[in-house]
């Protein structure tokens, strides 16, 4: 064999080597994006999600029959829930979490990645290339000032320092703490050594690069997302005493109610004192960490958004509710509705004059497409209800989109769509895509598909400690059925 | 008077189909002084009939006297006895103990319960007397056959015997190692000793006084292979 | 190669005598191998097998008793989860059947798809089954029972047994004290209308290299379960094997050592065998045979004898074995390996062929690549310059025979210094097990009696006449926090543990009881290696409340308990949640001990009983395993015999041309007896030696490392076991230079002289 010949073999297999290893299969801690292409399951049942075949969208003739698709009128995404979390402060419960519903939302084993999966969430829908961004709530999870910030700065692409108190991770997870009902990174399964660390290192994420348009959620501005701010909850929230473990005995006289209706009140009495018995341990103060008043939110999150270049037209007379409309493209109207309960508890309430107002926004918005957007499901706000028979009257409504329940869920109303999607906090970490088209006859019709966070890196981890957790979205089928996921829904 | 005598001998090798009368009726006698060559063809029985007369093997049937004890009738601690007070054995394959240096071997029977006094003493003499003191100490390996055969004569002289029991000790040895062996053979009947020899080469017959033939088994006189009148050594 | 091995037969044909020697060691080898094999790896895989065929799960969590609705509901949520059941336990139930009885009765009763037990006769219980049980095998092998007896609890329930099952996450009764029966979950709750609680989950994970995220989220969603204790299947194997671990350990330690020694002296004969054939080799070679061609002959020769005569000693050591290996494991509730065992005996034929083809075709290449005179010539003689000293008289005169062929001298030797090592390791191993069995001291105690007292009764014990020391000890069986399922027994004693239970360290220090910070702890080197601990770590705990106990480890100690699995802690930590608490107690020398028994009994003691050794000491345990030591024992005895005689004779019997030259010469039967025994014990004298050599230095601390490295155990025979080994293999020498003296001065010296 000539020296050539040899050379052009080398090379040949030098490039088949690269090849294959560049092609060849990627582990669930790379995969993400748009589930059309790949979804991210757990087949064979063994804790780790793999990749998985992509879903084809699937059409949903229940409002009107399928008619041929005409032109694109808007690309909207939309990320849930990201609930961004000062884990360290402590104006938190994580030590109720054990006791089972309905404290399962009060710790989470990757609670310390909010923002690395929150940033993994914005980049996979910014490769979904939408013309905007719709989050419907939740962008805090302890209406803390820090929390708020670290949120708006992941979505317009600004330094994000996810650390609080001193430099380094201090809070319940830290390896040295003897409680085995905390997931410890650095000593149980599965042993992830430096994690926290790395969780509170400084980044500077891509950003969306498109206009978003918040809408303000209950954990945006009340503790917990139950209890309103007060001067009590205020000094636990930026002073150096945190309750490491509750006193057993109270742990035990406390009745656990299962009507997740009492628990605020539950937390709130534990709270709302100010002063938890009992151990408590000394920690490194943050003022950052104040409690926002709600037009302290609102106004952050207007700026922020305004800063992205979204263009908020706010419900006059009412500068402390997050109610405006918008305008995605000339054709499809939005409209949010901020209906949390500034008394406290989770549940959603919309006020009359808010009905009021959109009834006027909707006659405003002429023959454009409407699309409504609340926090907490309609259905079970107060109010809440008329809202939808409202909607229901309105030919040009589009659809309804929620947060709050952290899962997929599409179900049609007479003539128009409900859909609440995933969240950026539980299992299975995605974000969806709306794509709203015309059809021949004057119709419309909606596509939409689910969106995997990025798995590079921390979020990546994080998503597979999210599928394990016994408490999360896993158990509680959050992930919904194959409607609930890549749809295409015909509305007239 | 005879020293060795044997009268009848009958020896069967084999068993069933495969038997041979290799013997059938042998007599022979040997007086001191004598050198008896017993001569035949190969396989004709001469080393069966030296090793029934040593007392090596058990005859059949016969007698054998050997200086004065009737050998076929002691039982094998006496036959033992008697081979350490009377007769010496010199063998084809030499026979000397592999492990033990030339002297050594010559050494053995002087060390043995029942050896004649200065018996050691004898068999230095002897090594010396068969100039062999230059090789005295090496391994029988290292020796030539000549020299081999020389120290198994020495071995078969050290306890004095009346007899001197040779089978084919020329066999293995080139014609001037032959010669000095059969001038040592004569030099002991000369003494005195009473030589019974096999063989088949006729420059050993030479040194016999009386040449026998084993033939059909049994002992005949062969007066074809008187010695030649010149002796060999002085 | 065909025609190699028709001449190979052919050559063998032309030599029965040897050949048939030769295929007796192999045969005997073989023997040994076969009973060595089937020991090892029944003992070894016994677990393993039964766990596979019981499809024990892997993870069993028993917790105070719960509404099974909401165990479930924690439980289904939990990741990597294939399948899970649940069991209710009750305990010291009364049972009796077929004239037997037991207040220890332990019923389960099981529901769900998967069982956690096998069948072995009849059928299991189904939800239709409102009377029937399935009895565990140790049961109705005790009680014997059968299939369609009935099995009662006082005078009101009764049960037809169905089936007889065994699962090996206990041992068999009566090695353990209670035993158990199956029962219907369903059908009871269907027959009396009520909702059993359960207080056992079996979960099997799907992949079980994951179990523990499974775990970790178990204890993360356990919060309220009282008294939670979690075992994993290694965690299983570890607490049954306890009761007879650490003999079992011995026993196949020891199985691989005589498997190392058979193939050695498999290896020295054919060796030996092929120097002694020299002189063939070398008219080969005149004759123009090439080097390979006479190799490939040799090795043929050694396969075509080993092949048979290694499927005979095979077979003859397992069927020895075999019976008592299955006895032992049917007390552990473990299966018998049946079948599985052909592949490893078929593979020991191989190796057995492959070393004797081995061992006698690699000498004749070597062999025949010397000069072709040589090897006429016949092996050569050595001069050994210190063989001038010895005596001139017959013995010495052996000596210097022997001496003068070192390389036949040499395979003698070792193999009969391999004999020698084989039989001493087993009598060391016997006084090893005796002393487990007997001797607390095994497991670092100092303290001879264990008093069932309150800790407040100390004072009042330590004031009983004839007692020394008493301090209150606790034990709790948990597992580590950060490896959920890996074992680890907490021992605390109150104040310093050292004077009543120490056993020896290996690294650091003892525990201070009064240490400011985290408490300290002494682990075992078993605990130290499985969790990866040294001191300066930190050693956590899940406790069955739920707490996790955190200890700085301070001391790593060669500890036998528990496969080594333990911790000493100050008892503090212990106490509240202990398994057992008892007062130990340190009695004066000289003091009777019966006397102080009886002064605790009179104190309230409920049971004053001597301090627990490493292994039970259940009667029919030991038994069974006396049973397996003496089948072990006569196999591997029989063969070093063998061996032995064996050797020594082919020694004497060289010497045949050489003897029958000095009867030639005069030399009487008690000269050449004196001979041969000379020749003889140059062999012997520094095989004896080197044997006990080996045994002391090398194979008594390699068996004792293999069976539990992480403890601290001394496998040497005592001197008067060397001693009397010594002696006997010296009388084994001597007899066989009598015996081959008799024989050989029998003969007329003209049959010895052909021989040369």
């Amino acid at each position: 064999m000539s020296a050539r010949g040899l050379a052009t073999l080398l090379l040949t297999l030098i490039a088949a080597v690269l090849l294959s290893a560049c092609g060849g299969g990627e582990d669930s801690a790379s995969a993400g994006g748009s589930t059309r292409d790949a979804t991210l399951v757990d087949e064979d049942n063994d804790g780790l999600p793999e990749p998985g075949p992509g879903e084809l969208l699937l059409d949903r003739t229940e409002i009107a029959p399928a008619a041929p698709l005409q032109s694109e009128i808007a690309r909207i995404g939309i990320l849930n829930d990201p609930q961004i979390r000062d884990e360290e402060s402590p104006a938190r419960v994580p030590f109720l979490d054990r006791l089972g519903a309905p404290f399962t939302t009060t710790f989470r084993p990757h609670e310390a990645l909010s923002t690395q999966v929150f940033a993994a969430g914005v980049n996979a829908i910014a490769a979904q290339e939408p013309e905007a961004v719709l989050l419907p709530g939740d962008l805090a999870d302890n209406a803390q000032r820090n929390e708020l910030e670290w949120a708006a700065a992941v979505l317009n692409g600004e330094r994000v320092d996810p650390d609080s108190g001193d430099p380094g991770y201090d809070g319940v997870q830290r390896a040295d703490n003897p409680d085995p009902f905390y997931y410890r990174p650095g000593v149980d399964a599965p042993q992830q050594p430096g994690l926290l660390s790395d969780a509170q290192q400084p980044f500077t994420p891509r950003g969306l690069g498109v206009p978003w348009f918040p809408v303000l959620g209950n954990h945006d501005i009340l503790v917990q997302g139950e209890v309103p701010p007060t001067p009590e909850l205020e000094g636990l929230a930026t002073g150096d005493e945190a309750v490491e473990r509750l006193d057993e005995e109270r742990l035990e006289r406390l009745d656990v109610p299962p009507d997740s209706a009492l628990a605020p009140q539950l937390v709130q009495n534990l709270l709302a004192a100010g002063r938890l018995p009992g151990d408590t341990r000394t920690i490194p103060a943050d003022p950052a960490r104040t409690l926002v008043a709600p037009q302290e939110a609102t106004d952050l999150l207007r700026d922020a958004a305004a800063a992205s270049g979204a263009d908020l037209r706010a419900r006059a007379g009412a500068p402390d509710r997050l109610d405006y409309t918008a305008d995605i493209g000339p054709r499809v109207r939005l409209i949010a509705l901020d209906v949390v309960n500034r008394q406290g508890v989770s549940r959603g309430v919309v006020t009359p004059d808010q009905r009021a107002w959109l009834a006027e926004q909707l006659e405003a918005a002429g023959d454009r497409w409407v699309i409504v957007s609340t926090h907490q499901p309609l259905d079970s706000s107060v109010g809440g209800p008329e809202v939808l028979e409202l909607l229901d009257a309105h030919p040009r409504t589009l659809a309804v989109v929620n947060g709050h329940t952290h899962s997929n869920e599409i179900t049609p109303r007479d003539d128009y769509w409900v859909l609440s999607t995933a969240s950026l906090t539980d299992w299975p970490l995605q974000g969806r895509m709306l794509r709203v088209l015309e059809t021949r006859g004057g119709g419309a019709a909606i596509e939409t598909w689910v969106v995997d966070v990025e798995g590079e890196g921390l979020a990546g981890k994080a998503r597979e400690l999210a599928h394990l957790d016994a408490q999360g979205g896993r158990p509680g089928g959050d992930r919904g059925e194959r409607e609930d996921r890549n749809v295409r829904l015909f509305v007239r | 008077m005879e020293v060795l005598s044997a009268r009848g001998l009958v020896k069967v090798h084999g068993r069933g189909r495969a038997a041979r009368r290799v013997l059938d009726g042998a007599s022979l006698s040997v007086t001191p002084g004598e050198v008896v060559a017993v001569v035949g063809r190969s396989g004709s029985g001469k080393s069966t009939l030296l090793h029934l007369v040593g007392g090596l093997d058990r005859a059949d049937a016969g007698e054998i006297t050997l200086a004065g004890e009737r050998v076929d009738r002691l039982r094998e601690r006496d036959l033992t006895r008697l081979r350490g007070r009377a007769a010496g054995f010199v063998f084809q394959f030499f026979h000397l103990v592999p492990e033990l240096s030339g002297a050594e071997n010559v050494e053995l029977p002087a060390r043995l319960p029942g050896a004649p006094a200065g018996a050691l003493r004898r068999a230095r003499t002897l090594v010396e007397r068969l100039e062999l003191g230059h090789v005295a100490d090496r391994l029988p390996h290292e020796l030539s056959g000549g020299e081999q055969q020389r120290f198994a004569v020495a071995r078969a002289l050290v306890h004095d015997p009346p007899v001197i029991l040779a089978d084919e000790p020329t066999g293995n040895l080139d014609p001037q190692a032959a010669q000095i062996v059969l001038g040592l053979l004569r030099a002991a009947a000369d003494e005195g000793r009473a030589v019974l020899l096999v063989t088949h080469e006729a420059a050993a017959t030479a040194i016999a006084d009386r040449v026998v033939r084993l033939q059909d088994g049994v002992l005949v006189a062969d007066p074809a292979l008187r010695a030649v009148p010149e002796r060999l050594g002085a | 190669m065909r025609a190699a091995l028709a001449d190979a037969v052919r050559r063998l044909r032309a030599a029965p005598g040897r050949a048939a020697l030769a295929a007796a060691g192999i045969v005997a080898a073989a023997a040994m191998l076969g009973a060595g094999v089937t020991v090892s790896y029944g003992l070894t895989t016994g677990f393993e097998r039964s766990a596979q065929q019981a499809d024990l799960p892997d993870v069993l969590a028993r917790f105070g008793d719960e509404e099974r609705e909401e165990v479930e509901e924690r439980v289904a949520a939990l990741p990597n989860l294939e399948q899970r059941t649940y069991r209710y336990e009750e305990t010291s139930v009364p049972l009796s059947a077929n004239g037997e009885s037991s207040e220890d009765g332990v019923i389960h009763a099981v529901r769900g798809e998967r069982r956690g037990y096998a069948i072995l006769e009849g059928r299991d219980v189904t939800a239709d089954d409102l009377d029937g049980a399935v009895v565990e095998r140790g049961v109705a092998q005790e009680w014997d029972l059968e299939v369609g007896d009935t099995i009662s609890s006082g005078s009101q329930i009764s049960w037809e047994i169905v089936g007889i099952g065994v699962s090996p996450d206990n041992v068999a009764y009566p090695l353990a004290s209670s035993l158990r029966i199956y029962v219907s979950g369903p059908a009871l709750e269907e027959a009396f209308d009520f909702v059993l609680p359960v207080n056992m989950a079996l979960l099997w994970s799907t992949e079980p290299e994951r179990t523990d995220v499974l775990l970790q989220q178990a204890r993360a969603n356990s919060y309220g379960l009282s008294d939670l204790r979690f075992i994993t299947r290694e965690g299983v194997e570890v607490a049954v094997g306890e009761a007879a671990g650490i003999v079992i350990a011995l026993l196949v330690a020891f199985s691989i050592v005589a498997l190392a020694a058979a193939g050695a002296m498999l290896a020295t004969a054919a060796h030996a065998d092929v120097q002694r054939r020299l002189g063939t080799i070398g008219i080969q070679r005149a004759v123009g045979m090439d080097r390979r061609a006479v190799a490939v002959g040799f090795a043929a020769s050694g396969a075509v004898l080993a092949a048979p005569a290694g499927v005979l000693g095979l077979a003859l050591g397992t069927l020895v074995a075999a019976g008592p290996t299955g006895a032992l494991l049917l007390t552990l509730n473990e299966l018998p390996p049946g079948g599985a065992l052909v592949g490893p005996l078929l593979l020991a034929w191989l190796v057995v062929v492959a070393v004797v083809a081995l061992a006698s075709g690699w000498p004749a290449w070597r062999a025949a690549g010397r000069p072709i005179v040589g090897l006429l010539r016949g092996s050569e003689v050595a001069r050994p310059r210190a063989a001038r000293g010895l005596s001139r008289g017959p013995f010495g005169l052996g000596l210097r025979l022997a001496l003068g062929r070192p390389a036949r001298l040499g395979g003698t030797a070792l193999v009969l210094a391999a004999c020698t090592a084989v039989v001493t390791l087993m009598l060391a191993l016997a006084s090893l097990l005796v002393d487990l069995s007997d001797d607390p001291a095994s497991l670092g105690k100092r303290y001879e009696l264990t008093a069932q007292l309150d800790a407040d009764s100390a004072p009042d014990v330590r004031a009983l006449p004839g007692v020394e020391a008493a301090t209150p000890r606790y034990e709790l069986d948990a597992t580590a926090s950060f490896q959920l399922g890996q074992p680890v027994r907490l021992i605390g004693f109150e104040g310093d543990h050292v004077p009543f239970e120490a056993p020896p360290l290996a690294d650091g220090r003892r525990l201070d009881p009064d240490a400011d910070g985290l408490p300290e702890a002494e682990v075992g080197a078993g605990l130290a290696e499985a969790l990866g601990l040294a001191p300066g770590s930190t050693l956590a705990v899940q406790l069955p409340d739920g707490v996790e106990e955190r200890f700085r480890v301070v001391g790593v100690v060669r500890a036998l308990d528990n496969d080594g699995r333990v911790a000493y802690v100050p008892a503090d930590t212990v106490s509240q949640a202990a398994d057992e608490s008892a007062i130990a107690v340190k009695l004066t020398d000289g003091a009777s001990q019966a006397a102080v028994q009886a002064g605790l009994i009179d104190l309230g003691a409920a049971d004053a009983g001597e301090a627990e050794a490493a292994t039970t000491d259940d009667a029919a345990f030991l038994a069974t395993l006396a049973a397996l030591l003496r089948a072990v024992a006569l196999v591997n005895g029989l063969v070093c015999l063998y061996a032995l005689m064996q050797a020594l004779a082919l020694t004497a019997r060289e010497r045949r041309g050489t003897i029958a030259v000095l009867r030639a010469t005069g030399a009487g039967r008690g000269h050449v007896a004196l001979l041969l025994g000379g020749v003889v014990a140059a062999a012997t004298i520094p095989a004896v030696v080197a044997g006990l050599a080996l045994q002391r230095w090398a194979l008594g601390p390699a068996t004792a490392d293999l069976a539990a490295g992480y403890a601290d155990l001394q496998l040497t025979a005592a001197g008067a076991q060397a001693a009397g080994v010594a002696v006997g293999v010296a009388l084994l020498a001597a007899f066989a230079s009598w015996w081959v003296a008799r024989r050989t001065t029998r003969e007329p010296v003209v049959v010895g002289l052909r021989e040369e």
